[in-house]
């Protein structure tokens, strides 16, 4: 080892706590890279390699009853490469632990189990036995999430026959990753369940015997879907079919799509402020600590090494930290992505993990690392370059604060020297202090659109289901019902108001833009389920026109007063022209409002209702329960507390829960800043302090010089970091929402108070740190180190 | 108590029996100070001669408060330094000892009369500032910063910072060091000077023999021991010396 890289190392031992603490900050930028990244490429791995292991459909094509002698013909289609039918069809179960019983689906396999396509994975237990028919295989997230296991009973109702069956094994299954109750946007596994049984035995009971109710197809790499899907259509048409649809629209797997678009979309968004954050100390870090090496730099000039030779040697130092930091991020950032991917896998009910890397945010993480290290370096060097070796190394000349001017008789009066030591070293190093302060707000940012975010996820919360929904308990019909029904409704005791709604399927189009969702039809003034504006005031439903939320009208790129062509999927299946009439607020889904006369207009059903809410008196709950269960046209009964809670889970365990990963990487970056602007400041002064000492300042004094400039440099931080943390929300949120729900960017003055705080805190405690130091120091050594 | 145990000479600004420093320990200590015993009466100007490393610079720092000896007592008139805390040691630099330095040591963000304020703040019987500089001669350019000012004026205002708080003592570490033999004279008339008008001790460390013509008292230094100690019968004024 040459005696110059010898150097280096004892150099380095010697910068230890701070390299360490540089080294922290951009480890933690890479890292967030890193992990956010290799999770996304995992799920899409692990998602593509499932759905390819177990065959998942292309097109999934359902009809009223077609025989099974179609099936040749819909084989024969071009472009399709494989076919399979089954029989489907709702069931209602029971389970012993709930009032209610839960919707769910029932679907055929062949007497193998084995079908082929959307095959499932068997997660404990067996497959049926075909030779009996009461056997059954269950969903393995409803069975989990119900308390049901292989070997107990099951009553279930088939085609208006309640029959006990016997539970044999539990499975997973790529078409079922996520499931909602009917009517509602957030899955919930407790309240879908999906049956898997014999088909022989489904046939019978459906009186499906030769034939099928729903064909799954595989298609061609090479083929248009679209025709192939018309195609498809045109056959099962006279069967009932016509609305056969391709894997993109299949609702487990867009909820899928959703969500990791949600976490790709968070995965590129929001670390790289993480990291440009964290490249900009390293920046300010390292062209000071360059700078505390003139002497040195000076010395070795003077022996005769070259500009290039001495620079090459400083830059080694730099880049072991920085190119450290850097690889350390990169193994955290594997390791935590590992852990994260694991709960990710829990989450979306994968069997198994296909773990990959994305070589990319290693590369980018450790360049820009190299990168901010090497201009801060260089910069600083070329300025030690260009003077004599001779200057250089002398001990600088005391820094020029004669353009600071005196400080007028009035503030002199109140300043005393240690003041005007802070007051100058701050207004007149203003490059310097700038950095400083810079980098501080800008860790601040990040707490504070971290902090802003968690608001954000409240907001989001509250509105959907304090403020836009009011009710206790949402019912859906089996088939839609008069007015009738909804007095039956309002006769059970208790139940203090009912509101009924009418929702369709509709595809809603604006030219080139369109949307595949769901109109919902409300009363003139509801009270229980409203269309809010931004003030939260009800927008009362026009007789005719139709109110969209704004993600939908942005989406569909569509202002009030436009037309909109409504075709709906129910009935007659009319297609309608309306105006939009208002925009409503919603951070839940992307809702359509009519008046529900107008959409029955439409639908040439006057006077009928899909679905009711209720708002109940709670003492009577058991008694309504009750009432519900024993109507025969409720289809289903979700309670808002239910939904609520799915939400949250949603919230805290899909995209949105590594916002509390990037949270706490925030609050570290916050304090790593802090932390090395204390140490840089302490490092640049210690000659000044030691001065200080030895003329008789006490400890106490003599720290008041150091940190009141860091107290000064916090102040001016806080506002700083404030505006910048207040934008760097709005990104932040962009990348927190997914098609499912926005996440707001709100200002609030606590969430700014709250930053505020963390950076305060943050200083006093690096404050202590070095305060501690300078207490301990000795100085008479201070005194002759060089700068 | 030590002070009662060592007879008191009121005309003595310090006394120092048995100093012993060591840096590190076992194979690798350095012996700064070997068992130095010494005496410096009051209102002396005191030159300590010696080649590096002699320890000279480390008798100075213990004398001044800035550093503690491994073994041995130093008096300051009455009071045992060697006995003092952190605090009081900070006390004692604050109300009795002026310290000049090789690098000067100025506040660069003050200028001259606040860097000499810095001091008069804090001390308890300070003059003026604004005195204390036209005592070095440097009454015009008090509102000047230390960039702006030159190495011996520099050197001036750190001597005016040290004696604007009426210290018994001055201790100097290479006063002239940094300065031009011309600079360097017109420092030293300034100590000279204010050993004339105010009667403080002044102890001088420096590696220029020369010097040594302008002192009362000369302690040479030599591997952390005193080897002599002289005394000048008539000094020469400080515009007489030649290095």
């Amino acid at each position: 080892m040459s005696p110059l890289d010898k150097k280096l190392w004892r150099d380095l031992r010697r910068v230890k706590g701070q390299a360490a603490a540089i080294g922290l900050v951009i480890a933690l930028g890479v890292m967030m890279q890193v992990m956010m990244s290799g999770l996304v490429h995992s799920l899409q791995e692990t998602r593509a390699e499932y759905y390819e292991r177990y065959r998942l459909a292309d097109i999934f094509a359902p009809v009223l009853r077609a025989p099974n002698s179609v099936t040749p013909q819909l084989a024969a289609i071009e472009g399709v490469s494989r076919v399979e039918t089954r029989v489907t069809g709702m069931v209602l179960i029971d389970i012993p632990s709930r009032d209610l019983p839960v919707m769910g689906r029932a679907i055929s396999l062949p007497p193998g189990g084995d079908p082929g396509l959307n095959a499932i994975y068997m997660s404990t237990g067996r497959m049926f036995d075909a030779a009996h028919p009461e056997e059954i295989v269950l969903l393995d997230s409803f069975a989990e999430a119900n308390g049901l296991k292989a070997g107990d009973n099951l009553v279930a109702t088939i085609n208006g026959a309640q029959r006990q069956y016997r539970i044999v094994g539990t499975a997973r299954s790529p078409e079922y990753l996520y499931t909602t109750a009917p009517g509602e946007l957030v899955p919930d596994d407790a309240r879908f369940g999906v049956i898997w049984m014999n088909r022989d035995a489904l046939a019978a009971a459906y009186d499906m015997v030769g034939a099928f109710s729903e064909a799954l197809f595989a298609i061609n790499r090479d083929a248009t879907q679209a025709s192939v899907l018309q195609e498809i259509d045109r056959v099962l048409k006279p069967y009932g079919g016509g609305g056969a649809y391709g894997l993109e629209d299949q609702y487990s797997n867009r909820f899928v799509s959703e969500e990791m678009s949600g976490l790709e979309v968070s995965a590129s968004g929001v670390p790289p402020f993480f990291l440009a954050v964290a490249a900009f100390l390293l920046y300010i870090v390292i062209s000071r600590m360059v700078q505390a090496e003139r002497e040195e730099i000076g010395l070795m000039k003077a022996f005769g090494y070259r500009n290039r030779e001495v620079g090459w040697h400083y830059m080694k130092m730099v880049l072991v930290i920085a190119i450290g930091g850097a690889i350390a991020g990169c193994l955290i950032g594997i390791g935590t992505g590992r852990a994260m991917i694991n709960l990710y896998t829990m989450y979306f009910k994968f069997p198994f993990l296909v773990f990959v890397l994305d070589p990319t945010s290693f590369v980018s993480g450790v360049s820009v690392s190299i990168l901010s290290a090497s201009i801060g370096g260089l910069f600083v060097m070329r300025r030690i370059f260009r003077m004599a070796p001779a200057d250089a190394m002398r001990p600088p000349a005391p820094a020029d604060y004669s353009a600071a001017g005196q400080i007028g008789a009035w503030f002199a009066k109140y300043l005393d020297q240690p003041s005007r030591m802070v007051l100058r070293r701050v207004t007149r190093q203003p490059g310097r202090m700038m950095g400083a302060v810079l980098g501080i707000a800008a860790g601040m940012a990040l707490t504070l659109s971290m902090i802003t975010i968690y608001a954000g996820f409240e907001r989001t919360l509250d509105l959907t289901f304090t403020v836009v929904d009011r009710s206790d308990v949402t019912v859906g019909f089996a088939r839609p019902v008069g007015e009738d029904a909804i007095f039956a409704l309002r006769r059970i005791p208790g139940v203090e108001v009912v509101e009924p709604t009418r929702a369709v399927g509709a595809v809603l189009r604006n030219g080139r833009f369109s949307h595949q969702g769901a109109v919902t039809g409300l009363t003139v003034a509801p009270e229980l389920i409203r269309a809010i504006d931004s003030d939260y005031s009800t927008i009362e439903m026009p007789e005719s026109g139709i109110v969209l939320a704004k993600e939908l009208a942005d989406l569909l790129d569509i202002k009030p007063g436009e037309m909109l062509a409504v075709e709906v999927m129910g009935g007659r299946q009319p297609v309608v022209d309306v105006p939009v009439v208002a925009i409503a607020q919603s951070l839940l889904g992307a809702p359509a409002y009519m008046g529900m006369e107008a959409l029955n207009r439409a639908l040439g059903e006057p006077g009928l209702a899909s679905g009711a809410y209720l708002k109940i008196d709670k003492a009577f709950e058991q008694e309504i329960f009750a009432a519900l269960r024993d109507m025969p046209m409720i289809a289903g009964v979700s309670l808002k507390s239910e939904m609520r809670t799915a939400f949250e889970t949603l919230m805290n365990q899909g995209a949105g829960a590594t916002r509390y990963v990037m949270g706490l990487v925030a609050f570290i970056i916050t304090f790593g800043i802090v932390y090395n602007a204390a140490r840089v400041a302490q490092a640049e002064r210690a000659r000044d302090l030691a001065s200080l000492r030895v003329i008789g300042f006490h400890r106490g004094e003599t720290a008041f010089v150091l940190l009141g400039e860091l107290a000064v440099v916090t102040l001016l931080a806080l506002p700083v970091g404030s505006m910048i943390g207040h934008y760097m929300s709005f990104a932040v949120a962009e990348g927190f929402s997914t098609e499912l729900y926005q996440i707001p960017s709100l200002f609030l003055p606590e969430s700014h108070g709250y930053s505020a705080l963390v950076v305060i805190a943050a200083a006093l405690f690096s404050g202590w740190l070095v305060k501690r130091d300078l207490d301990r120091a000795d100085i008479t050594t201070a005194l002759k180190t060089r700068e | 108590m030590k002070i009662s145990s060592v007879p008191r000479n009121p005309n003595l600004a310090f006394r120092a029996k048995g100093l012993t420093k060591v840096y590190g320990e076992g194979r690798t200590a350095v012996h700064a100070l070997r068992g130095v015993d010494m005496e410096i009466p009051k209102g002396e100007i005191v030159v300590l001669l010696g080649p590096s490393g002699s320890g000279k610079s480390t008798l100075l720092n213990i004398l001044g408060g800035l550093d503690r000896p491994t073994e041995g007592t130093a008096h300051f008139t009455d009071q045992c330094l060697t006995d003092m805390d952190d605090s009081a040691l900070t006390l004692y630099r604050r109300n009795h000892v002026g310290f000049v330095f090789q690098f000067y040591n100025l506040m660069p963000s003050l200028t001259a009369e606040e860097n000499v304020e810095l001091v008069t703040e804090i001390a308890r019987n300070p003059m003026d500032a604004g005195k204390a500089l036209s005592l070095v001669g440097l009454g015009e350019r008090r509102h000047h910063f230390p960039a702006q000012l030159s190495g011996g004026e520099q050197q001036r205002v750190a001597i005016a910072r040290a004696v604007a708080k009426q210290p018994e003592v001055l201790f100097c570490d290479e006063p002239t060091g940094a300065l031009d033999s011309t600079t360097g004279r017109a420092v030293l008339r300034v100590l000279r000077d204010v050993n004339d008008r105010l009667g403080t001790t002044i102890l001088i460390v420096t590696h220029a023999a020369a010097t040594a013509a302008m002192a009362d008292r000369v302690i040479h230094f030599a591997d952390g021991g005193i080897r002599e100690i002289s005394t000048n019968k008539t000094r020469l004024d400080p515009e007489e010396l030649v290095w």
